[in-house]
């Protein structure tokens, strides 16, 4: 196991893996997929990694990456700068205090904590977007692209899944 | 490494408030200056550009492979669609050379100064807005191609929006649904002058008509060209709906599956030489699409 060499207190390249899974998540996301309307409803993916790292290795993604994801998020889909990092920023920081009741739980569990953060952001998002924009953004489209990023998640989690037993030492 | 431990424990309990209140810094100073954020973002996807090309190259890929099978399923009936619109546009192609001729002949007569010609800059979709919050799609084609800030983006079926943020390599298109779009259109045939507004849904509104206006359902809208950016004449959509005083636009481009997208540039507005833009050979304007 190479990646036990990694210990906790010190740094590696490995502690960098998160991040980039985040990044990588974040890129998906603006992707032209050519799905009709797919733009206004494209799911939050970088949202369900933020969501799966701060259950299973929080400490891999402290808030300074969570936060140059946002800001990358930001920059690549052109809305207001900062709403996407704020918005990671305060969902790691609702997931956080509950980790423990997700983190030896079935999957099913933790999907389900996934669609209630998911709810919470984007009902959050749809607020400050309607707050900066000084008009009520489209509530339906919110609405879907709530249901997107839930159904999302398993195929957001596997992958996470697979690249953290690949490279993530165990806690 | 002992030293670094309060540092550590710093940034652990005051890092998370740290960069919360520096994101809400963000979007205020955004919201309140715009400049050096737009700097921000034309520098970063002039870096991901070639990422996001790469990337979204078999994405593209897959999505036309999909598209071959979905046209193959319905060629027998697209074929007998395409046979009776084929005899309607040869009569159509007809009518329009004898316009045509006569027109030219007309503006000889009438010493008619030709509307500036325009060029155009091609360039591919490589990133989408994702959310609520925007529509704009990112192209890969920016400053170094001669793409500049307010120029029209459009495909072949009409206008798509306007060049908003600029890099070297990369530019991002405001599409004529977002919630910040204002278009000067003017309808067709009447030609009374208004604005399409986006309003971030698919079909933006027509606001700013003049009282007691004629307007109705299935008028076509074209860019009126106020305003000196847009060549005049851009065919932008048609009027899809009138309900308690808000018009609604059907865009002509299907703004959801854009793919290549051209950018108009009208040879800065037309104060440059006539022999400084490249003139298409025919006497009919570059600037007309579809």
């Amino acid at each position: 196991m190479r990646a036990m060499v990694a210990r906790r207190s010190e740094w590696s390249p490995v502690r960098l893996v998160p991040t980039v899974t985040l990044v990588i998540l974040a890129v998906l996301t603006v992707l032209p997929l050519h799905v009709p309307d797919y733009a206004s409803v494209a799911p939050l993916l970088a949202l369900a990694g933020v969501y799966y790292w701060t259950i299973y290795r929080p400490d891999f993604a402290p808030p300074l990456a969570v936060f140059a994801c946002g800001i990358v998020l930001d920059l690549l889909d052109g809305g207001p700068l900062g709403v996407g990092a704020l918005l990671l920023l305060l969902a790691r920081a609702a997931v956080l205090p509950q980790r423990r009741f997700f983190v030896n739980r079935l999957f099913p569990f933790v999907w389900m904590g996934f669609t209630m953060i998911a709810a919470g952001a984007i009902l959050f998002l749809w607020l400050l977007g309607s707050g900066i924009e000084g008009a009520w953004l489209d509530l339906r489209a919110a609405m879907l692209q709530w249901v997107l990023t839930v159904a999302t998640f398993p195929a957001v989690a596997y992958f996470l899944m697979r690249v953290q037993r690949a490279c993530v030492p165990p806690e | 490494m002992r030293l670094a431990v309060p540092i550590k424990v710093v940034g652990q309990r005051f890092g998370l408030p740290i960069l919360v209140l520096a994101s809400v810094a963000m979007i205020v100073l955004g919201k309140a200056d715009t400049l050096l954020f737009e700097r921000m973002r034309s520098g970063f996807a002039d870096s991901a550009a070639p990422v996001l090309r790469i990337i979204s190259e078999p994405v593209a890929a897959i999505d036309s492979v999909v598209g071959d099978f979905r046209d193959l399923f319905a060629l027998r009936s697209e074929n007998a669609r395409l046979r009776v619109d084929n005899e309607r546009l040869l009569r159509w192609q007809q009518v329009a050379q004898g316009l045509e001729v006569e027109n030219g002949r007309l503006r000889e007569l009438l010493k008619l100064t030709p509307d500036p010609s325009a060029s155009f800059v091609t360039g591919r979709v490589i990133a989408n807005s994702g959310g609520a919050f925007v529509r704009s799609v990112l192209i890969d084609a920016g400053n170094g191609a001669g793409v500049v800030r307010g120029q029209a983006a459009i495909t072949g079926e009409g206008l798509v929006g306007r060049v908003t943020e600029v890099g070297e390599r990369a530019a991002r298109i405001l599409l004529v649904t977002d919630l910040n779009s204002r278009i000067p259109v003017a309808v067709d045939g009447s030609r009374e002058r208004a604005v399409l507004a986006g309003d971030n849904s698919d079909e933006p509104r027509l606001v700013y008509l003049p009282p007691r206006s004629a307007l109705k359902v299935g008028d076509r809208l074209v860019t009126s060209g106020n305003g000196g950016i847009f060549p005049p004449g851009l065919p932008v959509g048609v009027v899809s709906g009138i309900t308690d005083g808000i018009i609604r636009v059907q865009p002509y481009a299907e703004l959801s599956r854009l793919d290549f997208l051209r950018i108009v540039d009208y040879g800065l507005n037309g104060v440059l030489p006539q022999a400084v833009a490249p003139r298409p050979p025919k006497p009919a304007r570059g600037g007309r699409a579809g």
